[in-house]
């Protein structure tokens, strides 16, 4: 195809003083063929989002291999775990993923609940449950804003800032911040929703369906994103299955797969709502299927608002900082934005847990990467790495 | 659809030690199967044939080695289950791969081996995921032995609802803290032990000042007394006596990969 011989600078390796590269490109560099390019793509590259490489194997255009390199941005949360006590350990969570904090609350503290075996109060739940969806969704506009900035549209991620800054108005109004929340306790929440809360949320939820419908007009129906998206990357159920990939990248997948509905954790089961799946599995599916989120979490979030009860917000005798685990382990996963996030804690009864496993839907789905771009051309694997949903910190923990 | 029976007597074709049934409204687990390493692949394939995923490995350190925990969930029912291997030897633990059957478990491998320094035999890539691969670091993960503890402390393994007889995964540590530290005293001869190599007993900590004042050559004769006074209790104070109980304990600091 090529009249260019490429020369390979890691064929050079045994030659001393001809050393390029670091470990892990002269490690992709072994199994490369002659003539091949290696580019790396990265952790400083605008396309990834935050401080992931991607190293690729070209043939002309065409990725015939490609690996994701990790651990830029790893902060040791599990280690710090066994550190501090279970509590102490909470503000974490708004940490591991910045997009999601509220995912990641829930896991951990509903995790500790499990063993300990905790019910947090009525009003608690709804306030959960409420908190959780308006994070999904600024989650979502997120994604779809750098998604398509990706794809080369500018305009777009302005209006998805635009929206999520009302949900970032909304949930600072209870958990006291704006992106790395901590709004889950022990046996309940932080805070009461005020007046405002509810009243900020009721104007929301008809803004934000006008917005979709805009959203729709300005970008999902366009020709050129649809060019960008249909029947690029697709990737089977059985892909997802081997990779233990979660999330839309199923649902994109045709399998109906949703932690809130075949695991109804918290009062999921008390809502009416749908799980939007997907009957084409490229990254336009994974598009479709987190735009229908959005306009479902919506749903969700205005029954919560009206059924909400008065009550307590957190159970008396809520443990305190000091309080210590007893000994076990427990799993729990939940829904978060990217897929299903999951806590494994095990505890001694000791004063910091034995060990905190985070299992980030992150993680998992990236590793599907490497087979997905396959055979693809370079610009099309950067659309493939976009639909993934990617959240560095969440994936390096 | 298998019913948590049916996995049930699926691991224990598949080889399984033991097989638990934790509490699944506290522990969020269906089923939990202890396997040796190697029934762990056969284990593996039957849950992809009936498709199950693994949301994630698991990797935590006690005194016993370094216990995998592998947790599957299908995709079109809800049910959990888990698989644990025991890589009990600490300078070199290892774990078959399962990562040509569930190629995400490639990623979930390499984190381990990052962390503890598991092995991974026949992971096709086993280099650093999360760490520098230039300049390699000694997995950071290990407990200290003031931090180690003992699965037994747990109590998950407690009601094995089947098990390969005479089948322990952590042997009965003989009442730690009553029995170890009357033969601590340096009056007691015991104390001193065969070999002065186990010095770091690891249940009974206080025992380790006098056990080295009183080391001198001269114990070295009388030395086969405790030996002989271990054998018939053999069941309860093994684990004390026994140095493959604390050994390993001491190597797994430096456990460089």
């Amino acid at each position: 195809m090529s009249n260019f011989t490429f020369l390979n600078p890691f064929a050079v390796l045994d030659e001393p003083g001809t050393y390029m590269g670091d470990f892990f490109s002269n490690n992709f560099a072994k199994k490369a063929q002659a003539g091949n390019v290696i580019l790396n793509l990265g952790p400083q590259h605008p396309s990834t989002h935050g401080v992931l490489r991607v190293i690729v194997e070209l043939y002309g255009e065409y990725v015939l291999r490609s690996e994701p390199i990790l651990g830029y941005l790893h902060r040791s949360h599990e280690k710090m775990a066994e550190h501090k006590t279970a509590y102490g350990f909470l503000p974490n969570m708004g940490r591991v993923d910045y997009l999601n904090a509220i995912g990641w609350n829930w896991a951990y503290t509903a995790a500790c609940e499990q063993l300990a075996g905790i019910e947090p109060p009525e009003r608690a739940e709804y306030l959960r449950v409420i908190a959780a969806e308006l994070n999904r969704i600024a989650s979502h506009l997120v994604w779809w804003g750098a998604f398509v900035l990706d794809l080369g549209a500018f305009t777009p991620i302005l209006y998805a800032f635009d929206d999520r800054e009302w949900i970032c108005d909304i949930l600072q109004r209870v958990t006291g911040s704006r992106l790395t929340m901590n709004y889950f306790r022990f046996g309940g929440v932080g805070a009461d929703g005020d007046d405002r809360f509810f009243s900020l949320i009721r104007e929301f939820i008809p803004l934000m369906r006008e917005r979709l419908k805009m959203y729709k007009a300005l970008v999902t129906d366009n020709v050129i994103l649809r060019r960008r998206l249909e029947g690029i990357g697709p990737m089977d159920a059985d892909l997802c299955l081997r990779y233990g990939a979660t999330g839309p990248l199923v649902r994109a997948a045709g399998v109906p797969r949703d932690v809130r509905k075949s695991v109804p954790y918290g009062i999921y089961d008390r809502f009416d709502y749908n799980i939007p799946v997907s009957p084409v599995n490229d990254n336009f599916g994974r598009y479709w299927v987190r735009m229908e989120e959005i306009s479902e979490s919506l749903k969700i979030v205005e029954q919560a608002v009206e059924r909400i009860p008065p009550g307590k917000i957190i159970v008396d005798k809520a443990p305190k900082p000091a309080w210590k685990l007893p000994p076990g382990e427990s799993v729990y996963s939940v829904e978060g934005a990217r897929g299903e996030i999951c806590v494994h804690v095990i505890s001694d009864g000791g004063k910091s847990p034995y060990r905190v496993k985070l299992r980030a839907p992150g993680f998992s789905n990236l590793s599907v990467f490497a087979e997905a771009a396959q055979g693809t051309i370079l610009a099309d694997a950067i659309a493939i790495l976009g639909s993934l949903d990617l959240v560095i910190p969440e994936i390096d923990r | 659809m298998m019913t948590t029976d049916a996995w049930s007597e699926a691991f224990r074709e598949a080889g399984a030690l033991a097989v638990t049934r934790p509490d699944y409204k506290r522990t969020g687990l269906e089923l939990s199967a202890h396997l040796p390493p190697e029934s762990l692949i056969k284990a593996a394939e039957r849950l992809y044939s009936e498709g199950f995923s693994l949301l994630f490995i698991t990797t935590a350190d006690f005194s016993e080695g370094f216990l995998v925990t592998y947790v599957f969930d299908s995709f079109t029912e809800h049910k959990r289950l888990a698989l644990r291997v025991l890589a009990g030897d600490r300078k070199d633990p290892r774990v078959p791969s399962i990562a040509h059957i569930f190629q995400g478990a490639e990623w979930h491998e390499r984190e381990s081996y990052d962390f503890y320094g598991v092995i991974f035999e026949g992971n096709p890539n086993l280099v650093p995921i999360l760490f520098p691969g230039d300049d390699p670091i000694p997995p950071p993960h290990p407990k200290s032995q003031e931090a180690i503890a003992s699965i037994r402390k747990l109590g998950f393994l407690g009601e094995a609802e089947w098990a390969v007889a005479g089948w322990e995964l952590a042997p009965e540590p003989a009442k730690p803290a009553a029995e170890a530290k009357p033969a601590a005293k340096p009056a007691d001869k015991p104390a001193a032990e065969a070999k002065p190599a186990d010095k770091p007993v690891a249940e009974a900590k206080p025992a380790d000042k006098p056990a080295a004042e009183a080391k001198p050559a001269a114990e070295a004769k009388p030395a086969d007394k405790p030996a002989a006074e271990a054998k018939p209790a053999a069941d309860k104070s093994a684990a004390e006596a026994k140095p493959a109980a604390d050994k390993p304990a001491d190597g797994g600091k430096e456990g460089g990969k």
